[in-house]
């Protein structure tokens, strides 16, 4: 090679990455200092917009006073949080209760002593222009008959076992009796699903029941989350989505704290403000999905941590 | 206020260049990997490419790599990395590595191809044992279609690297991933800013290296802000 | 990450035929769209490129810089103003496409020898004959080159939209993330692989009947 100035860059070069790989290597875990609050020690993991949502991180910090030492974004309950919980990378992650893998991989679910979560319970919450009679009455059928036990079986057939949601769904409707099939041309429908399986599930079952109906029902599911998903609704972009009464309704009120643990309660409430923009939330089902936040049994037994409030003691 | 407005404020608020979300510590994040996998990718292709090329076998193959390679989605494959490799970061340097291969090998085997045989000839003449020729008078030959491929593998290592916030890890595709999550349009922006600066530094420092490689008298003949053209002749304009 | 899912469930693939060939019609629709909309801004940019040469240098060197910004931080840059749609996919796919199309376009007609341009000058061409009947069949190899570039290069792009709400097999590569399922993301991302190599060897198969004076390539 004969340019002295590129021989002079690839040295630097060089020499620059063996600097760098050295640096970028030494971070670590730094050893836990006694006397400080247990949370202060930790690193949160959950989806990106936890740190902004009043049920998850602002939540934490509001209603118990809690400091987390960073927070990593990773997916909404999902495989990214779970893996990062087993590798050590977070200590405390959000999970779903209805989250049919807890039990199986052994995880810890601390306490909401303080009771920041509400009735998240499943509601169905669409365009009315597009929900009409007929799709309204099914709906709040099928959320009549929905219990928690079922969101939680079928989480795991979808988690654990990998069963599709659309299969999943679409057994759980012929289970309590509700037809898939029936002509069409009554109209067009586009169901939404957030960005993990228990919305695609559910977003299937409201879909295929429409389907029954008679109704031309097309889908976009992983569309994203809330942020995402209720403005494509305001806009018209989708016609419905499986929400959760009791966050959608912070969500909307900006964080008003008015939410409750009684899902008709907190679905009129959530309606109030609904209206205004054309949209309606239908009758809430009895299946309910709160935020969890999870620990592995490891860290759990390291600090003696049974309620989410454990974590503002010194450890 | 326009969203530009609120994007220059984003930049000049204190709070986003602390700590590990940060400008500087993303940056740091984003040249640091893009670097090592590109680095780690030459290590490994070069002498794969330059020893096919110095033979003239595996012609097809080397050529057709970087055609299947162009064909290979990235989202794919980090996906993919972390089915294998969990994740963090390893999965992301992998995936990246794989992405840079393919350009690199086959830039050096053209390359390599390129050189005039009477060149070879003469150095043999001139009783240079093969490998002296080989490092001594065809690699410095070739040099800057060799750079060429790295430049281009660079690039992609750093849009790649965007990608990779999808995956839980870090750099400045965090502040794409996060905004979008968050709806929060302007640190969606200033992210998409940061990301477009950086790439196109990338391919500004790149082209000045492949300037810096080429002999004198063959700089004014390169084309130095072009795209690839033929698929097969893409190795050669610097792209 | 489950180490028990098995890269390929063969049962999940049969029973999914017509989702993963909705996936499939879906990639192929948005780069046909990316493609055909980009030659249709890219075929008039370029003419107008190559004529006037002063614009040559700036235009080729700020498609060339554009080139570098990475997809998603330009579907970023377009989210705010045209939001999660299908628009917002397409005005970013389509960027790329005439990026490199139109430096093949210029490329191409550059391409063709001064001489044979004269000599129909000379036999009396006006210059919108000469040109579609001179100087594009005689730069179409190179243009050519282009879409096949283009074409391939978005393939892979369309994957990246699936976080924008569209995707094509890009979203079975995301529901393989979302669920921690294997079998999706494979077929996702190898559908993806395929279509790209199938695309290029028949858009090189009308490369080659578009230009059968060259012989074979």
């Amino acid at each position: 090679m004969r340019d002295w100035g590129f021989r002079a860059i690839l040295s630097g070069v060089l020499g620059l990455s063996l600097l760098a790989s050295a640096c970028g290597s030494s971070g670590g875990g730094s050893p836990s200092t006694t006397g400080k609050p247990i949370a202060s020690q930790m690193i949160l993991g959950g989806p990106p917009e936890c740190p902004q949502r009043p049920f998850c991180e602002k939540g934490l910090m509001d209603k118990y006073g809690l400091t987390f030492k960073d927070f990593k974004p990773l997916d909404a309950g999902g495989p990214l949080t779970k893996a990062a919980l087993d590798r050590g990378d977070i200590q405390i992650g959000l999970l779903f209760s209805s989250d049919g893998s807890i039990a199986a991989k052994g995880y810890v679910v601390l306490n909401d002593d303080k009771h920041l979560q509400n009735a998240d319970n499943v509601v169905p919450v669409g365009r009315q222009a597009a929900l009409k009679a007929d799709a309204t009455a099914l709906l709040n059928q099928i959320d009549g008959k929905l219990t928690t036990a079922d969101l939680a079986g079928m989480n795991k057939s979808a988690d654990i076992d990998k069963q599709d949601p659309a299969q999943i769904a679409s057994d759980y409707l012929k289970k309590i009796g509700v037809s898939t099939s029936g002509g069409s041309g009554k109209g067009k429908i586009t169901v939404a699903g957030f960005n993990f399986s228990e919305s695609s599930i559910m977003a299937q079952i409201y879909g295929q029941a429409l389907k029954g109906l008679g109704y031309d029902v097309s889908y976009k599911l992983n569309l994203g989350n809330r942020e995402v998903v209720e403005p494509a609704l305001e806009k018209g972009d989708i016609d419905l989505y499986p929400g959760y009464a009791a966050t959608e309704l912070e969500f909307i009120n900006k964080g008003k704290g008015e939410a409750t643990p009684d899902p008709a309660a907190t679905v009129k409430l959530l309606n109030g403000y609904l209206q205004a923009k054309g949209l309606i939330a239908l009758d809430a089902s009895g299946a309910q999905d709160q935020n969890a936040f999870a620990v592995t049994k490891a860290t759990a037994d390291k600090w003696h941590l049974v309620n989410l409030s454990d974590l503002a003691k010194n450890g | 206020m326009t969203i530009f407005g609120q994007v220059v404020q984003w930049f000049a608020d204190p709070a986003h260049w602390d700590g590990s979300f940060g400008i500087p510590n993303r940056l740091w994040e984003h040249v640091q990997m893009s670097f090592l996998a590109t680095l780690t990718a030459a290590v490994l292709a070069l002498p794969v490419g330059v020893v096919l090329g110095h033979y003239g076998r595996g012609g097809n193959l080397a050529i057709n790599i970087s055609n299947v390679g162009r064909a290979v989605p990235s989202f794919g494959i980090l996906v993919i990395a972390v089915q294998l490799f969990g994740i963090g970061a390893p999965p992301a340097f992998i995936a990246l590595v794989a992405l840079a291969v393919p350009p690199i090998v086959t830039n050096a085997y053209v390359g390599m191809r390129d050189v005039d045989p009477e060149l070879k000839e003469a150095a043999r003449g001139l009783g240079m044992r093969e490998h002296v020729a080989l490092l001594r008078v065809e690699m410095p030959v070739a040099l800057p279609v060799i750079m060429a491929g790295i430049r281009t593998a660079g690039v992609q290592v750093v849009a790649t690297a965007t990608l990779a916030a999808v995956v839980a890890w870090g750099g400045l595709g965090r502040y794409i991933v996060d905004g979008f999550a968050q709806r929060d349009d302007v640190q969606i922006f200033a992210g998409a800013i940061l990301v477009a600066a950086l790439a196109m530094l990338a391919e500004l420092a790149l082209a000045g290296l492949q300037w810096l490689a080429t002999p004198r008298p063959m700089r004014a003949s390169i084309r130095w802000f072009s795209r690839p053209m033929r698929t097969d002749e893409l190795v050669l304009q610097g792209g | 990450m489950d180490a028990t899912d098995p890269w390929i469930r063969w049962d999940w693939l049969g029973r999914h035929t017509d989702v993963i060939w909705q996936a499939l019609l879906q990639h192929i629709q948005l780069t046909a769209i990316a493609v055909v909309g980009g030659l249709l801004v890219a075929v008039p940019v370029g003419l107008v490129v190559w004529r006037w040469r002063a614009l040559r240098n700036p235009v080729l060197s700020v498609a060339g810089v554009l080139y570098t910004i990475p997809s998603l931080a330009l579907f970023a840059l377009l989210v705010p103003f045209t939001g999660l749609t299908i628009v917002t996919a397409e005005v970013g796919l389509i960027s790329y496409t005439i990026l490199i199309l139109v430096r093949n376009i210029v490329v191409g007609l550059d391409g063709v020898p001064a001489e044979i341009r004269e000599a129909a000058t000379g036999m009396g061409y006006r210059p919108a004959r000469r040109l579609l009947t001179i100087d594009i069949p005689l730069a179409l190899p190179v243009i050519m080159a282009g879409v096949r570039l283009a074409t391939v290069t978005t393939i892979g792009l369309v994957t990246v939209t699936a976080l924008l709400g569209e995707g094509g097999l890009g979203q079975l590569i995301l529901s393989g993330l979302i669920q921690d399922f294997k079998t999706p993301l494979v077929v996702g991302a190898a559908g993806s692989v395929v279509l790209a190599v199938v695309a290029d060897v028949l858009l090189a198969g009308a490369q080659r009947l578009a230009t059968p004076w060259r012989g074979g390539r």
